[in-house]
This record gives structure tokens, C-alpha cells and sequence, in this order.
């Protein structure tokens, strides 16, 4: 079709497209909503959404780097929205539009990713942590515990440089992010004098193989802690390490390429309605930071303590931080030479 | 006549072109660039990534890729061969015996290699088995070592070796046997002297696919492996992903193809005429 045939049947495909189908673009992690969030927002907006999931933060940046993706809401991870703002990805949000905010808790209403909330609003917040069989005496409580000899052949770290680095930098009573040579050297041999320990460096699947007692403890994320903890009931415990842990929110932002912009702040203010957020945490074992939404939660969440850990335990966690180039270079041949020891 | 082949080419020019030449000069032009903040690439221009190659680490690596590979190829054949040897020779049965070797590539390679992980792990099939037989007390360590690794190469290329060697064997002249027993050569001697020369090329052609598929695995030492058992595959793919450094990843996956190239040389060059 030419370009003037195709301009000239423009008005008449209007004229019988049916009115209010409005699309929007989610691009989000795989299992990050309740099972009816969506279905329900198309129904109350008349949009039709196209959701696309991804695994890692890595991947999404990479899918929306371009500028001209096709997505519009994605939900980046607090250490990726500084790069996404370099990038010039993000949009500038409408605070008007968003009628919610006043939900969230006090601490994520001015995270340090971004004060004053211009370009994201928090969605959920996640841990690193050590999930363990609760008949062991004496419970792992600290990353240290994770080099005990008794743990040989029944233990796992995550397959995750960031983490397996950050826990033992974290061990050794440095900053998480560090890009200290002296001090990722240190933490180098840690990881290296461990791995002898290790039965394999495992990300979700590990969840199973604690549920089926393969495991006596493993380096996990909380949302899979969560997981296998209701799977296994209180056969498994978790355990918020004693020296520090790292921590990390997701976000939702609206990129910049969008040009529905009122749609998807009324999808990012949806999220934020109490109701709407507390089925997400309720069905996915979130920690939702949405206080309102926390009130509603049944109660064994409600003050579950891992889910909503006390302030002293919320103390020791340590942000996730974007890193130099340079720290990131140094950190990705570490990992290499854990990998191949 | 030479119009109609030119036609015939079309599609498949094309697709070399659009789909393995072009992404080819993307991934150069990659790694000839510096590495973007957060991913992607950025100028200026440097040999830089090549130069980070000349290290022992990777090289390690890469030497422990080709162990591997060599011994997975090496075992394949050991039961490739014999297997093709019986399926060219089952008569009717042997498309039935073909289809079921070519089964497997109705599911997805990475559900295939999850199905091992729920034969090998500790409460799997293989060792609940073997403990209800009262055979062992302790589950035997088959997941997340080396072995288990070999496994999930040997049983992800196996049919690459099988079809291959099927093929010569097929278009193997009976003749030929039955001159070799007139002649008083024994069956054993008939294997090694007539149909293993005759069959070469396919086993040339088998173990080259397997090989090569062998040196880029990264799904197998991942997730059989443990991420504990790092082969060069895993590597390329940290670089897109969690070190997000794709200029190295570039040049990595180019240098690997090269290094490819070049082993395989000896055996494109054959006076016998080309791998197939």
C-alpha cells in the first residue's frame, strides 16, 4: 500500500474502530502482580494492556535502551533508575495525576533513588538473606555461618556476582558496593575458600531442594525464601544476616517514549490503591511498600516478620547502588575467577 | 535452468545475508567499541577488547571448553556410531527407530535439561530408586558437578552425531560388505576396515556439529553444572548481562568462532572432498 492510499483509508478505519480501546505498553518482572490486577484495570479503563515480562534488570534496560521500544510502564530496580535517567529514559511523572502516594510508607515517599518521586513510584522492596532448615542447632544467622564446615555439600549461594561479592565484602565488614580493590580482593578469597562448601551457585530452583531437604542453607532471595516457606511451612526459617544484607526496590516508571501518558499514570495511581497493591503483596509474598495496603493484608502477613521485619533488623540493610564502570570491571573479573577456581 | 537455480538460491542467500552476515558485522562493529555505562556500546573506537583477551584466565577457561567438548564429542561417538550402525540396519523399523532419536527436539532444549535436573538431584528419580533397592544409604552426589555437566552435553548433541552417521552408513554400499566376507574378512574386520573408512564423513560432519555446539554451551554448566563448572559459553553471556560489558562479549564470541575456524581447517580441507 502506498503511503496516500494509506492515509486516505485513515478516517474511515476510525470512523468504525471501536471507541475506547485505549492500549498500554507494561513491560514487568514475571510474577510481580496479583492474578486479577490487570484483567481488572482494562476493565475499569476500557485499555487494553500488552504485558511483556523479563528476568533480570539488565534485560529490561537493555529492551527499553533504544528509546523507540513500544513499551510504556516498566519497573526498574532502585539502582537502575539513576542509569535510566542518564539514559534520558524516564518521563517526569504528574504528581496531580497521582492520588495515591499519600499510601506509601513515609521512608519510601522520599527514597534516596529519587527524593521527591519525580521520575518512579516504589512498588515493592526485596533482601538477600540465608534460608535454612529450622531443626539446625545453631541456627546460620550470619553470613560468617555460611563457611562452617558442617554445611559441606548442603549449601548454595546465588548465581549473582552482586550478591555472592556483595556477602562476602558484607562478611568481612565492608560496604556492599564497594569498589575497593584491596577490598574485593579480600572478599575474592572469602568467596574462593567457600566454594569447596558449595554444592552450586543457584537462583530460584533452590527453593525445591530446601523444600525436599537436599539443602541444610542457602543464600537466597526473600521473595524465594517466602515461597519455599509456605511450601515447607515451619520447617524452613529465615534469617536477616547478622553482619548486614543487601536490599533492594522495585520500582514503576513511565518512559519517556510514551505517548500515553495519562493512561499509564492512571495505571501507575491504580497500583498504588490499597486494595489493589495488598492483593499483590497478599498473592505473590511481597513486601509491599504501601502502608495503607499493609493494613489490609490478612494477618499472618500483616506482621509476618520476615515479610515486615522490625526497625533494628530494617537497620542493617544496605542498599544496592549502581557502580562504577571501572568497580563493575573489576567486579566481573572476580567473578570470572570465583567461577573458574 | 540456471534461472530457476538462481531462484532457488534466493531464500536461502537472504537468509545467510539478512540473518547471519549482517548480525556477524553488528557483533564486529561491537566489539571495536568501547563499553556503554550501562550496557551498550559507545565511541570511540579501540582494539582494547581483544586486548583484554590475551589472559590467562580466559584462556583457562577456554582450554577447559575444549576438554570438555573433546570428551563429550569422544563419548557421543562411542555410542552414536553403534547406534546408527544398527538403525541402518533394522530394515522397516529403521524410520521408526530414526524418529524416536529425533524426538527429543519437540521440547525445548532448556525443559530437557530442567527433566535432568529432576532425574539427577539428590531426591530425583535415579537416587530414590536406588535407595528404595536398598542399594545405596546416601543419595550419590549426580547433580551439580562436572559429570552432570557431561550428561547434559552428551545427552543435548547425541542425535547432531547420530543422524549424520546414519546418513554415510545408508548410502553405504552392501556390496561392499559382502565382498569383504567372500574375501574372508571377519564381521569385526568389516567394521573396522570397510564400513569405519566409509562411514568418515559423516562421522567428520557429526562430531564437528557436536563439538562446536559443545564449546558455546552455557545453559548445561549452568544449570547441571551449578554455575560451578564455568565454560567460555558462560562467560560471553555474563558479559550481556550481569557485567553488561557487551564490547568484551563481542569480541569474546568473535575470537571463539575464529579459534572454531581454525581447528576445524584440517578437516574442511580434506582431500576427500569437504566435510560432507
Amino acid at each position: 500500500m502506498n503511503r496516500r492510499i494509506f492515509l486516505l483509508s485513515l478516517p474511515g478505519l476510525s470512523g468504525c474502530h471501536r471507541p475506547n480501546t485505549q492500549r498500554l505498553n507494561i513491560l514487568n518482572w514475571s510474577e510481580y502482580v496479583a492474578p486479577e490486577t490487570i484483567p481488572n484495570f482494562e476493565r475499569e479503563f476500557g485499555v487494553k494492556v500488552r504485558y511483556g515480562v523479563f528476568e533480570s534488570a539488565e534485560e529490561m534496560l537493555a529492551r527499553v535502551m533504544s528509546g523507540n521500544s513500544g513499551w510504556d510502564v516498566v519497573f526498574p530496580t532502585n539502582y537502575f533508575i539513576r542509569p535510566m535517567l542518564e539514559l534520558g529514559l524516564l518521563a517526569e511523572l504528574d504528581h496531580a495525576r497521582l492520588k495515591h502516594l499519600d499510601a506509601l510508607e513515609p521512608r519510601f515517599q522520599k527514597p534516596h533513588w529519587d527524593p521527591q518521586l519525580r521520575h518512579c513510584v516504589p512498588y515493592m522492596w526485596g533482601a538477600t538473606g540465608i534460608l535454612y532448615q529450622s531443626n539446625l542447632t545453631p541456627a546460620p544467622q550470619a553470613w560468617a555461618d555460611l563457611w562452617q564446615p558442617r554445611f559441606a555439600g548442603k549449601l548454595t549461594m546465588l548465581d549473582d556476582p552482586a550478591e555472592v561479592i556483595g556477602a562476602c565484602l558484607q562478611k568481612l565488614g565492608y560496604k556492599l558496593n564497594s569498589g575497593d580493590p584491596n577490598e574485593l580482593a579480600k572478599a575474592q578469597r572469602e568467596a574462593e575458600g567457600q566454594k569447596k562448601l558449595l554444592r552450586a551457585y543457584v537462583n530460584e530452583i533452590v527453593r525445591d531442594q530446601l523444600v525436599a531437604v537436599e539443602l541444610m542453607a542457602a543464600q537466597v532471595w526473600r521473595s524465594t525464601a517466602m515461597r519455599a516457606m509456605e511450601a515447607a511451612g515451619s520447617r524452613l526459617a529465615f534469617a536477616y544476616p547478622k553482619e548486614a544484607y543487601a536490599v533492594y526496590a522495585d520500582n514503576v516508571a513511565i518512559l519517556r517514549e510514551s505517548k500515553r501518558s495519562d493512561i499509564a499514570h492512571a495505571f501507575l495511581d491504580y497500583l498504588m490503591r490499597p486494595e489493589v497493591a495488598m492483593r499483590v503483596a497478599e498473592s505473590k509474598l511481597e513486601s509491599t511498600v504501601n502502608a495503607k495496603a499493609r493494613a489490609l493484608l490478612p494477618e499472618p502477613l500483616r506482621n509476618h516478620p520476615v515479610l515486615f521485619p522490625d526497625d533494628q533488623t530494617l537497620a542493617r540493610g544496605e542498599w544496592f547502588e549502581p557502580l562504577s564502570a571501572q568497580a563493575q570491571r573489576l567486579r566481573d573479573r572476580i567473578w570470572t575467577e570465583i567461577k573458574a577456581a | 535452468m540456471i534461472r530457476l537455480r538462481a531462484w532457488c538460491l534466493t531464500p536461502s542467500l537472504l537468509m545467510l545475508g539478512g540473518l547471519f552476515l549482517i548480525p556477524l558485522a553488528i557483533i564486529f562493529s561491537y566489539s571495536v567499541l568501547s563499553r556503554g555505562p550501562y550496557g551498550g556500546v559507545e565511541q570511540p573506537f579501540t582494539w582494547e577488547n581483544y586486548a583484554r583477551l590475551a589472559d590467562p584466565l580466559y584462556l583457562s577457561i577456554l582450554l577447559r571448553s575444549v576438554l570438555y567438548s573433546a570428551i563429550a564429542t569422544t563419548v557421543c561417538l562411542l555410542m552414536g556410531f553403534p547406534l546408527a550402525l544398527f538403525i541402518s540396519r533394522s530394515g522397516p523399523r529403521r524410520n521408526l527407530y530414526l524418529s524416536l532419536v529425533a524426538l527429543p527436539f519437540w521440547t525445548s532444549f532448556l525443559v530437557r535439561t530442567y527433566a535432568w535436573m529432576f532425574l539427577l538431584r539428590d531426591t530425583g528419580l535415579i537416587n530414590t530408586t536406588l535407595q528404595s533397592l536398598g542399594l545405596i544409604n546416601e543419595p550419590l552426589p549426580l547433580l551439580y558437578n562436572p559429570f552432570a555437566v557431561m550428561i547434559g552435553l552428551v545427552y543435548g548433541y547425541l542425535p547432531f552425531l547420530i543422524l549424520p552417521i546414519y546418513a554415510s552408513l545408508e548410502r553405504l554400499d552392501k556390496s561392499l560388505l559382502e565382498a569383504a566376507a567372500d574375501l574372508g574378512a571377519r564381521p569385526l574386520t568389516a567394521l573396522m576396515q570397510v564400513i569405519l573408512p566409509l562411514s568418515m564423513p559423516g562421522i567428520r560432519a557429526g562430531s564437528v556439529l557436536v563439538f562446536i555446539s559443545c564449546l558455546g554451551a552455557y545453559l548445561t554448566p549452568d544449570l547441571l553444572g551449578g554455575g560451578k563448572t564455568i565454560m567460555i559459553g558462560n562467560v560471553v553471556q555474563n558479559q550481556f548481562t550481569a557485567a553488561r560489558d557487551w564490547p568484551f562479549g563481542a569480541a569474546l564470541s568473535l575470537v571463539l568462532m575464529l579459534f572454531v575456524m581454525l581447528l576445524l581447517m584440517p578437516l574442511l580441507r580434506r582431500k576427500e572432498g569437504g566435510l560432507l
